[in-house]
């Protein structure tokens, strides 16, 4: 109902004409879209409390499920580990342990990706019949990650318990070691959901690409030092966005100090652009939906 | 709104894509160059892309209320949402003054399986309140949603017109300065639909600006000051309601081309002959209207004279008969008709060929498009000796509503008649 740029004060002159955004000179784009975002904070969380309600009102153990599946895939390279078919690498933690705790950040990424991803083609109608804030339900679309991360924190505790482990102080921080991968996500979620917008095999694309990904990323297994998966994932940011907050967690230090601060740097500009990107289109979505 | 104008529509036009496929490639092509900061030549037409809107102009004050009428697929749906801000405008320049309210269609944001009051939440969201407006909104809301308990149940448990009365009730709690309104209004029943009706009016005397689409030339006549018509996305007509639905039901019953609405002529075109009757002792060969002066014409506004003008021409010597005229609905419905009796005692006798008028005092029927029925047959009513249908009778009532689901009274008339010989 307001446009994107509506509401706040009264009367305000919205103008609608082509290419309207581009004459506003990139500054001004950044301070328009942190105003919409802020704007919009409350139906960003009526859409995300749509999204968690929806998705969990119609199931038997609802939010659990956020549980078990990052439980099955640990179980399942636990099992191939013992058969010999597959080599974890040299572990100084339990491997359930480090393996959970990858995959919780794996998580984040994975889970707010489709979500993200698909967040604009499942509102369509919504989208052509209404005029209201796409950036909401792109963040939105993030809160199922998050929520499932606060779960899976919680039997991440348990697990410490039982294999009587302190973790380090430093997961004390686990809100701030989260938002480096949180950015990266959404930004990339911004960027992917218009164009998912545009060619639905977009979100094929990704749910390939995420299960590949997992397999390509040490988050299962230990990075080896040589060879070609070590080689890649030097240059690989979700390598460092996750396993450096798990060796923080673990042990207090990582190794990689230097690519975590790239990789913080490189989620960081692709959140920026891709934002931009979408501020600058997300008038053209409801055509193209 | 400084100089009061709500909205301002100066040449605005939008393009679509016939090839969905060439669509996504034009749209990819867009989003790029915007992306970079490019203009994306949005007033050129690629190939397979058309104007659905074309360079339309109008301004709407506050507290005034524009009706937008048009067939089915003339871009009017398009132009609200555009003014609505979902498409933007490819040429032109959309200027909007407050806030907008939309009933595009209501309900849109529900989500099946939450309850009505976290819909009303959501959906409120979604339409631009504020947590504040909201909660002090609700409870004026849930009455005029008139949902009583059920306002607990999930909306997929809802009836059709309980769903549509939540949404209809959330969007007009918006307390918009510009409200647009798209055929929501034929929905729910009929108490309901005058609930709405009043809503609306009462809106509007709150200084409202209201844009309103609409098939019901009732309600666009009731309701709106001034009217846009739209034909194949370009603007075919401003000016008061009346005059222009006036022209839009000739111009959608009689489905000729635009240009030459008002001043259509000639002679009734035979659509159906019912042969296997046969003795063919009487042949019409031609049928026409008339107004009350001299001259062809097909279209009349409803109470108006009309008199029926039949050639005939004799292959039997016959001297008399019943003739039937009756005027047919779409829905085949016999609307208005007579039978005459042609003999010698009433004082006429039939020559080889002649003409028949047969004088309608006054057709009294609902706007719409119909078939004129002309049967001859012998006083036994055993010999049919013609029966014709001729095509087609446009009438233009503006007390009546096309979409209004009353059908026509069904009416046998007292007709005068005259017979000529040549």
């Amino acid at each position: 109902m307001i446009g994107p740029r509506g509401s706040g004060k009264w009367p305000e002159v919205i103008t609608y004409e082509p290419d309207n955004s581009i004459r506003k000179g990139y500054a001004n784009l950044f301070r328009e879209i942190g105003e919409d975002i802020l704007r919009n904070r409350w139906l960003t969380y009526q859409l995300f409390k749509r999204d968690l309600l929806s998705i969990y009102k119609q199931s038997l153990i609802g939010i659990l499920w956020s549980v078990i599946i990052p439980l099955v895939s640990v179980g399942t390279f636990l099992m191939l580990n013992s058969a010999g078919i597959f080599s974890i690498g040299r572990l100084h933690v339990p491997y359930p342990l480090y393996a959970v705790l990858g995959v919780v950040f794996w998580q984040l990424f994975a889970t707010g990706l489709v979500a993200g991803s698909n967040s604009l083609v499942k509102a369509g109608p919504m989208i052509v019949k209404i005029n209201f804030s796409k950036k909401s339900l792109v963040i939105a679309s993030q809160g199922q990650a998050l929520i499932a991360f606060s779960i899976q924190f919680v039997v991440l505790g348990a697990m410490f318990l039982y294999y009587g482990i302190v973790p380090n102080w430093m997961i004390l921080f686990t809100p701030l070691l989260v938002v480096p991968v949180l950015l990266f996500t959404l930004g990339l979620a911004f960027l992917l959901s218009l164009l998912n917008g545009v060619f639905r095999d977009i979100g094929n694309i990704i749910s390939i690409l995420v299960t590949f990904l997992m397999f390509l990323t040490p988050v299962l297994y230990a990075k080896p030092e040589t060879g070609l998966l070590s080689s890649m994932n030097r240059y690989n940011p979700l390598y460092y966005l996750v396993s450096v907050p798990r060796d923080l967690i673990l042990a207090g230090k990582t190794g990689d100090p230097g690519g975590f601060a790239l990789s913080i740097l490189v989620a960081l500009i692709v959140f920026l652009i891709c934002i931009l990107f979408f501020h600058l289109t997300e008038t053209r979505v409801a055509e193209r939906i | 709104m400084r100089d009061g104008i709500s909205i301002r529509a100066e040449n605005v036009s939008k393009k679509f894509c016939k090839s969905f496929r060439r669509g996504m490639l034009h749209g990819i092509a867009d989003i790029s160059r915007n992306a970079v900061g490019l203009g994306s030549h949005s007033y050129r037409l690629r190939k397979d892309e058309f104007w659905a809107v074309d360079d339309v102009s109008f301004e709407v004050k506050g507290g005034e209320t524009l009706g937008i009428i048009g067939f089915n697929g003339s871009g009017k749906s398009t132009l609200l949402k555009m003014i609505n801000g979902i498409f933007w405008p490819d040429k032109g320049k959309i200027t909007i003054t407050g806030k907008v309210g939309a009933l595009i269609e209501v309900g849109a944001g529900f989500h099946p399986l939450l309850t009505g009051m976290e819909n009303i939440y959501l959906n409120a969201a979604i339409l631009g309140m504020t947590r504040g407006e909201v909660e002090e909104r609700f409870d004026s809301i849930v009455e005029f949603a008139d949902i009583g308990d059920f306002i607990g149940t999930p909306v997929k448990n809802y009836s059709s017109g309980m769903f549509v009365r939540l949404g209809f009730s959330v969007a007009v709690h918006c307390n918009p300065d510009i409200l647009l309104v798209d055929e929501v209004l034929s929905v729910g029943d009929y108490a309901f639909q005058r609930r709405c009706l009043e809503k609306i009016d009462e809106i509007r005397k709150r200084g409202v600006a209201i844009v309103l689409v609409s098939h019901n030339m009732q309600t666009i006549n009731k309701l709106s000051d001034r009217c846009l018509w739209i034909h194949q996305g370009k603007l075919e007509g401003v000016g008061d309601a009346e005059s222009l639905t006036n022209r839009y039901h000739v111009g959608l019953f009689s489905g000729r081309s635009l240009a030459g609405v008002g001043e259509t002529a000639g002679n009734m075109k035979l659509v159906n002959k019912y042969f296997g009757y046969g003795m063919e002792s009487i042949v019409v060969e031609s049928v026409h209207l008339e107004g009350n002066e001299i001259g062809e014409r097909t279209v009349f506004q409803a109470g108006e004279d009309v008199n029926l003008v039949i050639r005939y021409r004799l292959g039997n010597s016959i001297d008399k008969a019943y003739l039937r005229v009756a005027m047919i609905n779409e829905n085949n419905i016999n609307c208005l008709g007579d039978e005459i009796r042609i003999d010698c005692d009433s004082g006429y006798r039939f020559s080889e060929r002649g003409t028949i008028t047969v004088k309608i005092p006054s057709v009294r029927l609902n706007s719409g498009k119909y078939v004129l029925s002309v049967t001859m047959q012998d006083d036994t009513y055993n010999n049919p000796f013609y029966s014709g249908q001729f095509g087609y009778l446009t009438v233009v009532n503006n007390r009546s509503s096309v979409n209004s689901g009353f059908s026509t009274p069904v009416l046998w008339d007292r007709f005068d008649w005259k017979m000529e010989r040549d």
